[in-house]
C-alpha cells in the first residue's frame, strides 16, 4: 500500500485505488459488465423461464409456486376455445393491417426525407422522429378527441353533410393509433438503408429518362428493401403485444391478446393460464425478430451492400 | 417544362403524412386552451383553466411525483451500469462477450407487457418489496439497454488514436480514461440518459403490473381516469409532456442525434 501513495507522490487515495482497479482494465471488463448483467438475468431471464415453466403446471388460481408435474391442459384450454382463436385472429389481423399501412406509409416519408435538401432534412428528421419520444397516453388521447363521436372528423363530416362514422373504440381506431405509434420506426430503418444508396444513382436514372415513379420503383424500392423488412418486423412485432392504444381505443377489455394477458393476470388470477398466452406472445416476438434477421441479411447479400 | 403530376401527387401525399403525425399532439395542445368541453374544437376563448384543474387533481400530482422520482433514480441507477457493461463489452477480451451483449440488449427484443408480466410472478414468487420497489427495479431493467447502447455507439466512433496520443504522452490509464476517454463519450452517455428518463417517465406496459392502489404512475393515472371521463384536465397535463418532451427531444437531437440516440445507424 505504502508504495503506491510513494510512487504517485500522494497519499493513498479513493481514486488511486481507482487507478488500481482501472489499471487492470482488460481483464476487468467482464467485472464492470457484470452488475447490469445481474439485472437482466435476474430481472428478464429467470423471471421469464419461471413464467414459461408455469404454464405446463395445473392451473390452480392464486397459486404461484411450481409443482414438479408436466401438463399440457393450459395450452389444450387455449386451443379448444374459439374465444381465443377469435382473440388472436383480431391481434393478428389488427397488427398485419398495422405493420402493411405502416410501411408504406414510413416508405414514402423516409424517401421524401432523402430526397430533401441536407438544410431541412436534420429539421424534418427530428418532426417525424419526435412523436416516438411523446408519451404514448398523451398520443392517444389526442386521437380520441380527434375520433370521438362529436370529435374533428365526424364534426367534419356532419358539415359536409355525411352521417357521422362510429371510430372509436373499433379496430379502425386501433390500427390508426398503431400506425400513428409505429410510423416513425419504419422511417429510421428505411433512413438507414436509403443512406447507403448514392443519391448520383436516381440523378443517373432520371438522365436516362426514367421518370420518378420508375425511379422508386426500380432503383430506391429494391435497395431500401432491407430497411422497410425490418422496419415491418419491428413493427408487427410491437403491434402484436401493444397493450396501451388497444386498451385505450379499441372495444371493451377483453380485445387483443394483450389486453386479456392482462385480465388474466390483474383480474381473473389465472396465472397458469395467462403463461400460455404470455408464451404466444413471446414466440410470436421471437420467430418475426429471427424472420427479420434473416431476410435483412439475404436481402442485403443480394445487393451487394455487405453491410 | 410537363408538369409531372406524379411529383405533385408525392409531394400532397407528404404534406398529409406529416399533418397525420401532428395532429393529435396538436389536437392535445389547442383543445387544452379553451373553456370548454374537450368535443368543442375550435376553442371558443383561452383560458388556462384546465391547467389549473390537472394541477390540483390529487391523483395526477401523486402520480406525476412518483413518476418523476423514479425516473430520476432509474436513470441515476442504469446510466453507470450500463455505461460500464458498454466498456465492458467493448474492452474487454474474454469468453462470452458476444452473449454477454445480447444478454444486456435482450430487454430490448421482449414485449414490455411480457417484462411486466415476468416481474409481477417473479416479485410475488420470492415476495419482493413495495409497488414503488418494484416500479424502480422494472425500469432499471427496461432503460439499461438503452444506455448500454447509446455509450457502446459512443465508444465505437472513438478514435482510438486519441486515446494512444494521450498514453504516448505519458497519461497513466486513469489519466487517459478521465481526461480523454469520459470527455469524448461523455455526450453519448448523456443522450442515453435523456432518452432513459423520458422512458422511464412515459413507460405504461411494464408499470402497469408493478402498481398498486397506492402507489400508481402519471401515465397510468391518465389511462384510469380517461375510462371515466374525457375530461379536459388530461389535455392540459399531456400538452405540458408533450412540450417537456419536445424540449428533451431537441437537446437530444443537439447533443448526440436523434437517429442514433434511436439506434438505427
Amino acid at each position: 500500500m505504502s508504495d503506491i501513495s510513494l510512487n504517485r507522490g500522494a497519499p493513498m487515495t479513493l481514486r488511486g485505488l481507482f487507478a488500481q482497479i482501472v489499471d487492470l482494465f482488460p481483464k476487468s471488463g467482464l467485472t464492470i459488465s457484470i452488475p447490469a448483467a445481474a439485472i437482466v438475468f435476474f430481472g428478464l431471464v429467470l423471471p421469464v423461464g419461471y413464467l414459461l415453466l408455469l404454464s405446463f403446471n395445473p392451473a390452480q388460481l392464486g397459486v404461484i409456486e411450481l409443482v414438479p408435474q408436466v401438463t399440457f391442459a393450459n395450452y389444450l384450454k387455449l386451443v379448444g376455445d374459439g374465444y381465443y382463436w377469435s382473440i388472436l385472429g383480431r391481434t393478428l389481423w389488427v397488427a398485419a393491417a398495422t405493420t402493411v399501412i405502416a410501411s408504406a406509409l414510413g416508405f414514402i416519408l423516409a424517401v421524401s426525407l432523402w430526397q430533401t435538401s441536407p438544410k431541412w432534412r436534420g429539421l424534418l428528421t427530428v418532426v417525424v422522429l419526435a412523436p416516438l419520444l411523446v408519451s404514448i397516453v398523451a398520443r392517444t388521447f389526442g386521437w380520441i378527441i380527434i375520433l370521438g363521436n362529436k370529435g374533428l372528423f365526424n364534426r367534419a363530416l356532419e358539415a359536409v353533410g355525411i352521417a357521422p362514422m362510429q371510430i372509436m373504440y373499433t379496430d379502425t381506431a386501433v390500427i390508426i393509433g398503431l400506425v400513428h405509434v409505429f410510423i416513425p420506426y419504419v422511417v429510421l430503418t428505411i433512413m438507414a438503408s436509403l443512406d447507403r444508396i448514392d443519391p448520383l444513382l436516381a440523378e443517373a436514372a432520371k438522365t436516362l429518362g426514367a421518370s420518378g415513379a420508375t425511379t422508386v420503383r426500380e432503383i430506391i424500392l429494391p435497395l431500401a428493401m432491407p430497411g422497410v423488412v425490418a422496419g415491418a418486423t419491428i413493427v408487427f412485432s410491437l403491434a402484436m403485444s401493444s397493450y396501451v392504444t388497444p386498451a385505450m381505443m379499441g372495444a371493451a377489455n377483453s380485445y387483443v391478446l394483450a389486453t386479456v394477458v392482462y385480465q388474466q393476470f390483474v383480474m381473473n388470477f389465472n396465472w397458469h393460464f395467462g403463461a400460455v398466452l404470455v408464451a404466444i406472445l413471446l414466440a410470436t416476438s421471437l420467430l418475426t425478430i429471427l424472420f427479420m434477421l434473416t431476410a435483412v441479411a439475404r436481402l442485403s447479400r443480394r445487393w451487394g451492400e455487405g453491410a | 417544362m410537363k408538369t409531372d403530376f406524379g411529383a405533385i401527387g408525392f409531394k400532397v401525399l407528404v404534406v398529409l403524412l406529416y399533418l397525420f403525425l401532428v395532429a393529435p399532439l396538436l389536437m392535445v395542445v389547442l383543445t387544452s386552451f379553451g373553456s370548454d368541453a374537450v368535443e368543442s374544437f375550435p376553442p371558443k376563448d383561452f383560458s388556462l383553466i384546465w391547467y389549473w384543474k390537472a394541477l390540483s387533481e390529487p391523483s395526477f400530482m401523486a402520480g406525476l411525483r412518483t413518476s418523476l422520482t423514479i425516473a430520476a433514480l432509474a436513470t441515476l441507477i442504469a446510466t453507470p451500469l450500463g455505461a460500464a457493461a458498454a466498456f465492458g463489452i467493448h474492452r474487454g477480451r474474454f469468453p462470452g462477450r458476444n452473449a454477454l451483449q445480447a444478454l444486456l440488449l435482450a430487454p430490448l427484443l421482449v414485449p414490455g407487457i411480457v417484462i411486466g408480466i415476468a416481474l409481477l410472478v417473479a416479485f410475488s414468487a420470492i415476495d419482493f418489496g413495495t409497488a414503488w420497489q418494484r416500479l424502480l427495479f422494472g425500469h432499471v431493467l427496461v432503460i439499461l439497454p438503452y444506455s448500454t447502447r447509446t455509450t457502446l455507439a459512443a465508444l465505437v466512433r472513438l478514435d482510438p488514436s486519441l486515446e494512444e496520443a494521450a498514453a504516448l504522452f505519458g497519461a497513466s490509464r486513469w489519466q487517459t480514461l478521465v481526461h480523454v476517454t469520459l470527455p469524448s463519450i461523455a455526450q453519448g452517455i448523456m443522450a442515453g440518459a435523456i432518452f432513459g428518463f423520458i422512458l422511464s417517465f412515459d413507460e405504461a406496459a411494464v408499470s402497469l403490473f408493478l402498481i398498486d392502489v397506492d402507489t400508481t404512475t402519471l401515465p397510468i393515472a391518465i389511462m384510469s381516469h380517461i375510462e371515466y371521463s374525457v375530461d379536459p384536465s388530461v389535455t392540459a397535463l399531456s400538452s405540458m409532456l408533450i412540450l417537456a418532451t419536445l424540449l428533451l427531444t431537441v437537446v437530444l437531437e443537439r447533443l448526440f442525434g436523434l437517429r442514433r440516440v434511436l439506434g438505427a445507424s
